[in-house]
């Protein structure tokens, strides 16, 4: 674990994240004695749905989300507030409705849009890589004003908190320190939002306030004690997810549940009518207890030992150049996959192990598309000798096509400034694969020279596998009757058709994560299907097929699977399948499609 | 001049009138209390006392320097405070809140002030200790001690006896009555009107029909007495 502390000390983005937590964790403590005790928790939950329905809007719009969210969250917080004190819908129902009606506005925003993409699966479950310096810088400037007020206040706070009409009769203006905390919670929720996820901010917000209230007698007692709980459960957590490779907002809040459990027991026990000794002694062993359960999850858990084999260490963010490094290392390489088998691809993150991973090997492969974003990020804070081979710069680009009667992504006015999206599947056509193998095996040899002879030979073995490969596919489409396929699915294939001439008709492009088709799209597809008489229509795999199932239910055409090689099932992992083996499924699939 | 003079005062809760034409006045060392059903609209007048609501029609004057802000006032329990985690000082001390002016931290004067309101009261011995671990008649002394941080000329309690024993009830009013007798104007709102003929020395019945206003002894002659005490006094 101390590794992980190292860690922890040693990147900036890590760095980042443990400054913005710190300070995060105290805020929610500070406001949520408050919100708690005024029977406010509800409104914390709710905005926290607001916030996520503005993010998705605002990352849709291309606008910084935190300065769109920020303002429509307070707003949202005041006009909780007025409904609670003097609507006609009860308060609970009125969070409820603000906080499901903001939620449904963002995903239909999305799925209009962007679909549901990296940025926004990181505003729902958090991220604390993803926060760039100038989050930082803004969420440290915001945390701070807040602490300050809820300092300067703190006393009116308390007044308002205990006894709102006693407050308004000495003259305190009551709501404008209600509205005070409520603009204080929007923007801690807004800056917290990031790190632990739409779903698990108000956790930060409700668990460190009941914890402390089970033991602590005084207003001062909760607020500090549940400072003290919140920061110490963001440490613990952090440390933990680091060391675990979880998720950070998860493993913050799991620290919550644990700590609110001793707090539970120990009052529990003190409550008792025990004797004075037995309550002590039992106390003190609750104490021990928990405090030894932490250090030893925090000692041994860690899955961070690297041992230093001799092999030279690969690691491939997909499936496919893992496979390739895999063939060139043969024995003498330690070859890693980021996404683990099963994995959805274009929602990973990395983990701080992986990056931990990354920063330790000699050789890391990756594609360098949309998807992987995140890794130019990282590799700019590593200043390690790590090799890097980028598969995307390997190869000749396309750009992600987007096919007749396919269900496109409206992008906004700003279309023309985007940048062109390359279609990532590089590896899918096999001369391509030839290409990546090339320049892995060089990268390689490049980083243990003695080898170079056994690696040599490992590759030019596999190249002409591959180009075996490549003369048998080209033979089966020479013989076949048909050139074109549907794909009632999204489309990463998009090397593999223009190698061999292949058209296509798909429901998605290659990296849309969308699963339900518009009817549109598969009427289109369905059409085409009759009137070619396409005998199979492909899904791709992991994927559910629905929209295949659909065409096949209406046609007749049987559905089979096409294999990107992107990602593998955890089955196919284990029987041992390779890029070649899958891609003679594929053969065989296709074969029936175009015969 | 009275501490408060109150002449054809009209006041409204959401639109509707709910007192009229309503006269009376409150002379340094009065002990008022104010009856009444409910929906009588005590809660509006306590409110337009407070400074808190303005009065639709009539004038409510404050004499001899007194303001909303200087009376000490005692509100009903709200059912949040029942889980509350605040020492006893902590509520004292909120009590000297309108005298803090604007300055982030107590005074020395005002922490005084709250030792001595709590000695008063005698719950200085129980200052650090939880307010919700408190039976319902120590609650009382200690929000009585908060309201006498805020105040020197006068106490408003709103129903402060509802849901304590009897015992503690006598106890309270005792307390009620030196204070007063210590030279503290006490307006007290009940529906105890048993206690507020035997302690007070002015009432105010709030009625739909016509309210009345004047001491215990003509009170208890008026007609209106007569008609609710028959209900009363049998409960």
């Amino acid at each position: 674990m101390t590794e992980a502390i190292q860690l922890l000390f040693s990147q900036q983005f890590l760095l980042r994240a443990l400054i913005v937590g710190v300070l995060v964790s105290l805020c929610c403590a500070l406001l949520g004695v408050s919100l708690v005790l005024k029977h406010f928790s509800m409104i914390g939950d709710g905005l926290s749905h607001v916030a996520f329905g503005a993010m998705a809007i605002a990352c849709a719009a291309n606008i910084a989300p935190i300065y769109f969210a920020l303002p429509i969250v307070i707003i949202c917080a005041f006009l909780l507030l007025r409904i609670s004190e003097k609507g006609k819908i009860k308060g609970d129902a009125a969070i409820a409705l603000l906080s499901t009606g903001a939620l449904a506005l963002g995903v239909m925003v999305t799925s209009m849009t962007t679909g549901m993409n990296i940025d926004i699966y990181n505003y729902m479950f958090g991220s604390i890589l993803t926060m760039s310096s100038g989050d930082v810088v803004i969420s440290t400037v915001l945390s701070i004003v807040v602490i300050l007020l809820y300092a300067v206040f703190y006393n009116e706070i308390f007044a308002v908190t205990f006894d709102e009409s006693f407050a308004k009769a000495t003259g305190t203006k009551a709501s404008f320190y209600n509205m005070l905390i409520a603009a204080l919670t929007a923007v801690t929720i807004v800056i917290g939002m990031k790190m632990m996820g739409a779903l698990l901010i108000s956790s930060l917000i409700i668990f460190p306030t009941v914890t402390s209230m089970r033991l602590c007698k005084s207003f001062r007692g909760v607020v500090l004690c549940s400072s003290l709980v919140s920061v110490f459960c963001f440490l613990t957590g952090l440390i933990f997810s680091i060391g675990y490779e979880a998720p950070t907002g998860a493993s913050v809040v799991c620290v919550n549940m644990i700590l609110l459990a001793v707090f539970s027991a120990v009052a529990g026990v003190l409550s008792s009518n025990l004797s004075g000794k037995t309550k002590k002694a039992l106390t003190a062993l609750l104490c021990i207890v928990s405090i030894g359960a932490f250090g030893a999850m925090l000692c041994f858990g860690s899955v961070l030992s690297e041992k230093d084999s001799g092999k030279v260490s690969v690691v491939a963010t997909t499936f496919a150049p893992y496979d390739f490094a895999r063939q060139i290392g043969g024995e003498e390489a330690e070859v890693t996959m980021l996404l683990s088998p099963g994995m959805e691809s274009h929602t990973y993150e990395p983990t701080p192990g992986d990056i931990m991973k990354i920063r330790d090997c000699d050789v890391f492969v990756y594609g360098g598309g949309e998807s992987e974003n995140w890794v130019e990020e990282i590799l700019e804070s590593l200043d390690s000798s790590v090799k890097t081979v980028k598969m995307m710069d390997a190869v000749e680009l396309y750009e992600e096509e987007t096919a007749e009667g396919m269900e496109t992504e409206i992008h906004g006015d700003e279309e023309e400034e985007e940048e062109t999206e390359y279609d990532e599947h590089v590896w899918t056509s096999p001369l391509n694969a030839v290409k990546i193998v090339r320049a892995i095996s060089e990268a390689m040899i490049e980083a243990d020279e003695e080898k170079a002879e056994l690696f040599e030979e490992n590759t030019e073995r596999y190249i002409s596998e591959l180009m075996d490969l490549d003369r048998e596919f080209t033979a089966l489409f020479a013989g076949g009757v048909r050139t074109r396929i549907i794909v009632g699915d999204r489309f990463p294939l998009r090397y593999f058709t223009e190698r061999y001439a292949l058209d296509y008709y798909a429901a998605f492009p290659g990296c849309s994560a969308q699963t339900e088709a518009n009817p549109k799209t598969i009427a289109f597809l369905i059409q085409k299907t009759e009137e070619e008489k396409i005998p199979v229509v492909f899904k791709v795999d992991l994927s559910k097929g629905s929209v295949a199932y659909t065409i096949s239910e209406a046609t007749g055409a049987k559905v089979d699977t096409l294999y990107s090689c992107h990602v593998i099932s955890s089955a196919d992992f284990d029987a041992g399948e390779t890029y070649i083996s899958l891609m003679r499924r594929n053969m065989s699939a296709l074969s029936a499609a175009v015969s | 001049m009275s501490l408060i003079s109150c002449k054809n005062v009209c006041l409204k809760y959401e639109n509707t009138c709910v007192v009229s034409d309503l006269s009376f006045e409150v002379e340094a060392g009065d002990y008022l209390c104010i009856v009444g059903e409910n929906g009588s609209g005590k809660s509006t007048l306590i409110k337009a006392i407070l400074g808190l609501k303005e009065t639709a029609s009539g004038h409510l004057h404050m004499g001899e320097g007194l303001t909303g802000k200087q009376i000490g006032y005692l509100p009903q329990q709200t059912t949040a405070q029942k889980d509350f985690p605040a020492s006893v000082y902590e509520v004292v001390l909120s009590g000297c809140l309108a005298g803090k002016n604007g300055r982030i931290f107590y005074s020395s004067e005002q922490k005084k002030l709250a030792r001595e309101n709590m000695e008063k009261l005698d719950i200085l011995s129980m200052k650090d200790r939880c307010y919700r671990e408190l039976s319902g008649g120590q609650q009382q002394r200690v929000l009585l001690a908060r309201a006498l941080c805020a105040t020197k000329k006068m106490l408003l309690l709103d129903e402060p006896v509802n849901g304590l024993d009897p015992l503690v009830t006598a106890d309270f009013y005792s307390i009620i009555r030196k204070l007063n007798a210590e030279g503290i104007t006490v307006i007290m709102v009940s529906h105890d009107l048993y206690a507020a003929v035997n302690h007070a020395d002015h009432i105010l019945h709030l009625s739909r029909g016509g309210s009345f206003f004047g001491t215990t002894e003509d009170y208890k002659k008026s007609d209106i007495f007569k008609m609710f005490s028959g209900g009363d006094m049998s409960d």
